[in-house]
C-alpha cells in the first residue's frame, strides 16, 4: 500500500464530506499532513481510518462514531469550537486555526 | 514515450466517471472516465481478483465493488485494502454464519497488491492503450 497516495485519497473523500458541513481542512498543512499520515496507519491496522486523537473503544457502536470525518456525531461541540477534535478540520471561515483552543463538550457547556 | 499503443475504445463508450472492461491482446484491462481524461488499469482487483469496473469511480479513485478495496487509476497504486465486514445484530443460520467466518479467516491473510497501470492516449476520438 503506498502511504502517499492514500493521503492524497483521504483528501479528495474527505473534503467532499465535510465541505456541505461547513468544515474544510485547516490552513495547517504540516498538521494536516501529519494528521493524515496517522489515519493511513489506522486503516492499515485496522481496515477503518478511525480519528488519530480519541480512543478506540472496542465497542463498535462507539468506534463508529469516531471515525474520520467524524463530524456528523460531534456536531454541536465542534461547531461550538469551530474546529474538530483533531484540529484536522476547522469551520470555513477559520483563518488563524492557532486561534481555537481544543475545548472538551464540558468546557463549552455540552454535557 | 511506449510506441506499442492499441486501439482500445471509443472515447464515446464511456460517459464521464465510467468505466468499460476490454480485451487487448489477451490482457483484460478497464477504461477509466476521469472527467475526460481516460486512464488504464488491469481489470482484475489486486485483492480478490473481482473485475473493477464492476466497482465505482469517483475522481481518480477506484473502489472495487467486491470488498471495497481501493486503487488510484493512475498509478495503479492500492490504497486501501477490504473493509472489514460488520453483521451487526443478525442473526444467521450457523452453517452460513461458519461460511462466513471461515472465509474471513481466509482472508485476513490476503494482501492487497498494487495493480498495473498503462500509459493511455487519445487520438481521433479513439483511447489507445500501450501493451
Amino acid at each position: 500500500m503506498d502511504s502517499e497516495s492514500r493521503k492524497k485519497a483521504l483528501y479528495y473523500f474527505h473534503e467532499k464530506v465535510v465541505g456541505p458541513l461547513g468544515f474544510k481542512f485547516t490552513p495547517d498543512t504540516e498538521l494536516v499532513d501529519f494528521l493524515l499520515e496517522q489515519e493511513v496507519t489506522l486503516e492499515a491496522k485496522h481496515g477503518i481510518p478511525f480519528c488519530p486523537c480519541q480512543p478506540l473503544r472496542h465497542d463498535r457502536a462507539r468506534d463508529m462514531q469516531i471515525v474520520c470525518p467524524c463530524i456528523p456525531f460531534h456536531r454541536q461541540h465542534f461547531d461550538a469550537i469551530k474546529r474538530c477534535w483533531c484540529g484536522l478540520f476547522v469551520h470555513q471561515d477559520v483563518t488563524d486555526p492557532d486561534s481555537l483552543p481544543q475545548l472538551s463538550p464540558k468546557d463549552v457547556g455540552l454535557g | 514515450m511506449a510506441d506499442n499503443f492499441v486501439r482500445a475504445i471509443s472515447t464515446n463508450e464511456i460517459a464521464s466517471g465510467g468505466m468499460k472492461a476490454v480485451e487487448l491482446d489477451g490482457q483484460e484491462i478497464v477504461i477509466c472516465n476521469c472527467g475526460g481524461r481516460f486512464y488504464a488499469i488491469q481489470r482484475r482487483c489486486g485483492h480478490m481478483n473481482a473485475p473493477l469496473e464492476l466497482g465505482s469511480l469517483d475522481g481518480t479513485y477506484v473502489t472495487c465493488g467486491m470488498h471495497c478495496a481501493q486503487f488510484d487509476a493512475t498509478t495503479g497504486h492500492a490504497l486501501s485494502g477490504p473493509v472489514p465486514m460488520d453483521l451487526g445484530s443478525e442473526s444467521l443460520p450457523p452453517r452460513v454464519a461458519a461460511f462466513i467466518q471461515h472465509a474471513a479467516e481466509q482472508m485476513q491473510h490476503v494482501r492487497t497488491e498494487s495493480i498495473r497501470a498503462y500509459q493511455t492516449k487519445v487520438e481521433a476520438g479513439w483511447v489507445h492503450v500501450a501493451l
